[in-house]
């Protein structure tokens, strides 16, 4: 046996075994665990000392499409300390349109300093805007062991762009 | 002493065995090692497009129906997946069927394996380990292929356990609940893996390796099978079925070319009797499109055939007769009426515009007993006149979609074009996606296919020289020819079935066409690697791989590597949302594709546009690639990937 073929089948083996040992016949080890660990979620602490919300959001109209795209630009909020699991739920409500939407993050221990806040751009369809704009309320939302605490709040001006 | 010795030889005698029937094995599925190789190679992409979930409603159906038919039953009375009221959910008696048993039959075995694994293994990492594993075999027999056993053989044990760490680091649990909808979508990602290897092997033969491989990997990944790949709908194991038609009839007409290499496993009338028995096996998975293969089939195989004798044509006849058993034996058990398939049942709590074939909602098979027309005057006895008509009704009913085909694509050239050219915004189907244009044309969804408009060139070339060659006025003698041409060429033969199958199957789906929820043009999924197929056999195109391969390769990976990134980042940092970004690929596939066409217009006619056809021609290629990739990763997100190294790479991108 030349040592590629013997590395060939070591590394068979290898596999091969891993999978079979954390397989749920044997269960030595368990390599299926969730990404994120969700318990204890919204429980801890933060402290959040700074706190950016865009000025502005748009409604644009998609290429090539009738439908219309909500883009919404990151939040950003600076934490100076963190403890346990609290998230931070960020949201955008539009009443004339009847809209509401928001994303939540999850923080975890160590996850001092800027973070970045995402909310999910989201399709409407084209009967439903009809308004060259709207008033939009931005909201970031912390959820730790005291309970919900709202952040930050900011009327914007929602941009419709054909 | 004695009895060891016996016993070393019993074992040696096995193990001859064994090698003998790994040998027929390799050679039936995949042809040679580099068919192996093909196959193994498209395992390994299509696994790292593949998402375990449900892509769109109809998926239901075939999940449900599967998990009945595990459990030993036809009829579909829980929805262990979604909801009983999807399409393509059928109803007989007050009881609920599902539709495209072939394929659902294909799973069971699928998902008997994966049970028997996910007994030892974790459904999370399973699917890991053996994507590793593959890796490591694929790595072994390019090796062998080309001589470079240990360098690929390190390479591969590397790599593989380095995919397989990675997997095992980011690994996330699987529902043990989407193992049968796992065990559909592994049955369609084996045939497209077939669809490769089959036009592999279809090509190889009529011309060369080169020309097999580079037609397989363009079927595949430069076409919306690659999108199809992983997802549990009929279009995939349609095309496979298909493909191995085409390879049967060709291999029925050019068995003696192999002199030097091994003994055929068939004879000539055994391809042919296998084409047939393909075609049988393709009415359990869908009656409607098997048909138009069908006729196109005995179209060109009864008057090119070597030889009609009776002996011939009763070994075809049986085999066909026996492939049909499985789809006789389904109807029959479901509705009593064996040429009554589900899909001409009623449709279970959807509007009945959801059927497939022909709008056979009601007219189906079933004998209503000869209707007469009243008013004529009686000429004929009534016997013959129940006769007439009802041979008139059948045939009719026969070919009634193909003439309604026709007539839409003369009657209606926009929707024509919207199918195949340029599908742009529409408002019945963007009213189902939020106002979205995010179905494609055939043109936007596979650019490279642009390529086909030379055959307009070669043709008008072809034409021109025979015009100007002194024995042209006899026309009748010119047509004599190339009938013997069709008739004693396999390959003449096999094209003149591909284009049948192509013009027919097309025919049977225009009138629909264009529909929502189709993406790329799902229904005409078999026409693509048709099409495919048609750009292999253009001279022009094997000489631009030949002498410009090298451009045309680096053009490819140039726009699948650097491409898709493009592409993501214009669609990430311009918002551009789904319908946005689909529109993106339509545009920038048609003006590459267009590009692609007059170039190969050029080539078709001189040699010196080659370089540049050479470069556009990868370019669409990737594209089609690009937007499989993207799908794949970007754009429709539906549940976790088979592989949690590319799970963790969607979740990453989507974050961006």
């Amino acid at each position: 046996m030349d040592r590629g073929r013997v590395l060939v089948y070591a590394t068979a083996a290898v596999i091969v075994g891993v999978t079979v040992l954390s397989g749920p016949a044997i269960g030595l080890v368990d390599l299926t665990t969730p990404r994120y660990d969700m318990s204890g979620l919204g429980e801890g602490n933060a402290t959040v000392d700074e706190v950016e919300l865009p000025s502005s959001v748009a409604i644009d109209r998609g290429y090539q499409s009738q439908s219309y795209y909500l883009t919404v630009p990151d939040a950003r909020i600076h934490l100076a300390a963190i403890d346990g699991k609290p998230t931070v739920a960020y949201g955008i409500d539009i009443p004339a349109l009847g809209y509401s939407r928001s994303t939540t993050h999850f923080l975890s221990d160590g996850d001092t300093g800027w973070a970045s806040l995402s909310l999910r751009e989201d399709t409407l369809a084209d009967d439903a805007v009809d308004a060259d704009g709207y008033d939009g309320t931005l909201s970031l939302v912390l959820r730790d062991s005291g309970g919900k605490t709202v952040i930050a709040n900011r009327t914007v001006p929602v941009e419709v762009n054909e | 002493m004695s009895t060891g010795r016996a016993e070393s030889v019993a074992s040696r005698d096995v193990r001859e065995r064994v090698g003998t029937a790994r040998t027929i094995l390799v050679r039936a599925v995949v042809g040679d090692r580099l068919g192996l190789v093909v196959f193994l190679g498209t395992l390994l992409a299509a696994g790292v497009t593949w998402r375990v979930g449900v892509f769109i409603t109809d998926n239901y159906t075939l999940a449900n129906a599967l998990v009945a038919l595990a459990d030993g039953s036809l009829v579909v009375d829980e929805a262990v997946y979604g909801t009983l009221e999807a399409p393509g959910m059928n109803v007989h008696d007050g009881r609920l069927y599902g539709r495209n048993y072939g394929q659902v039959a294909f799973a069971v075995p699928l998902l008997w394996g994966l049970r028997a694994v996910t007994a030892v293994a974790d459904l999370g990492l399973v699917f890991a380990a053996a994507w590793s594993l593959l890796l490591l075999a694929f790595a072994v027999q390019v090796g062998r292929i080309t001589g470079r056993e240990s360098i690929c053989a390190t390479a591969g044990a590397g790599l593989a356990l380095a995919s397989f760490a990675a997997s095992a680091a980011l690994a996330e649990p699987i529902p043990p609940r989407l193992l049968p909808l796992a065990a559909l979508q592994l049955g369609t990602v084996l045939a497209t893996a077939l669809v490769a290897t089959m036009v592999y092997r279809l090509l190889a033969r009529v011309h060369d390796r080169r020309v097999g491989v580079t037609a397989a990997v363009a079927s595949v990944f430069t076409t919306p099978v690659g999108f199809w790949a992983a997802i549990p709908k009929r279009h995939v194991t349609v095309t496979t079925l298909l493909v191995g038609v085409i390879y049967a009839f060709y291999r029925s007409r050019s068995a003696d070319e192999s002199a030097d290499g091994p003994v055929p496993l068939l004879s000539p009338v055994g391809f042919r009797a296998l084409a047939y028995a393909l075609v049988g096996l393709y009415t359990w998975a869908h009656a409607g499109e098997a048909f138009a293969v069908f006729l196109a089939l005995v179209a060109v195989d009864l008057p090119t055939a070597p030889s009609n004798d009776r002996r011939t044509l009763a070994v075809v006849g049986v085999a066909f007769g026996a492939s049909l058993v499985p789809f006789f034996a389904t109807n029959v058990a479901i509705s009593g009426d064996p040429v009554r398939p589900p899909r001409m049942l009623s449709e279970f709590a959807v509007s009945t515009d959801g059927g497939a074939f022909g709008g056979a909602g009601g007219s189906g098979g079933g004998g209503n007993g000869g209707a007469t027309s009243d008013g004529s005057p009686p000429l004929l006895p009534a016997p013959v006149r129940t006769l007439v008509t009802t041979v008139a009704d059948r045939s009719g009913l026969i070919f009634g979609p193909f003439v309604a085909g026709a007539k839409s694509a003369v009657s209606d050239p926009e929707s024509l074009y919207r199918t195949f050219v340029r599908a742009g915004y529409d408002g019945y189907i963007g009213a189902r996606d939020n106002d979205q244009a995010i179905n494609l044309s055939v043109l936007e969804s596979a650019p490279v296919l642009a390529g086909v408009a030379a055959l307009v060139a070669t043709g008008g070339r072809r034409a021109t020289a025979a015009v100007r060659r002194p024995d042209a006025s006899v026309v009748g003698a010119r047509l004599r020819r190339s009938v013997r041409t069709v008739r004693t060429s396999p390959t003449a033969a096999t094209d003149a079935f591909v284009a049948l199958v192509a013009v027919l199957f097309t025919l049977i789906y225009i009138p629909r066409l264009p529909l929502f929820a189709q993406v790329t043009v799902r229904y005409l999924l078999p026409v693509y690697v048709l099409a495919a197929y048609a750009l292999a056999r253009q001279s022009w195109l094997r000489r631009v791989l030949a002498d410009h391969g090298r451009a045309a390769l680096w053009s490819y990976l140039a726009g699948v590597l650097l491409g898709a990134q493009l592409i993501f980042v214009v669609v990430t940092a311009g918002s551009f949302g789904r319908g946005g970004a689909f529109q993106l690929h339509a545009v920038v596939g048609l003006v590459v594709g267009a590009a692609f066409a007059v170039s190969a217009v050029g080539s078709a006619l001189d040699e010196r546009f080659d370089s540049v056809t050479a470069v556009t021609g990868g370019l669409a290629a990737a594209l089609g690639t690009d937007l499989a990739l993207l799908s794949a990763f970007v754009y429709f997100r539906y549940g976790p990937h088979v592989l949690p190294s590319t799970d963790w790479l969607a979740d990453l991108l989507a974050s961006a």
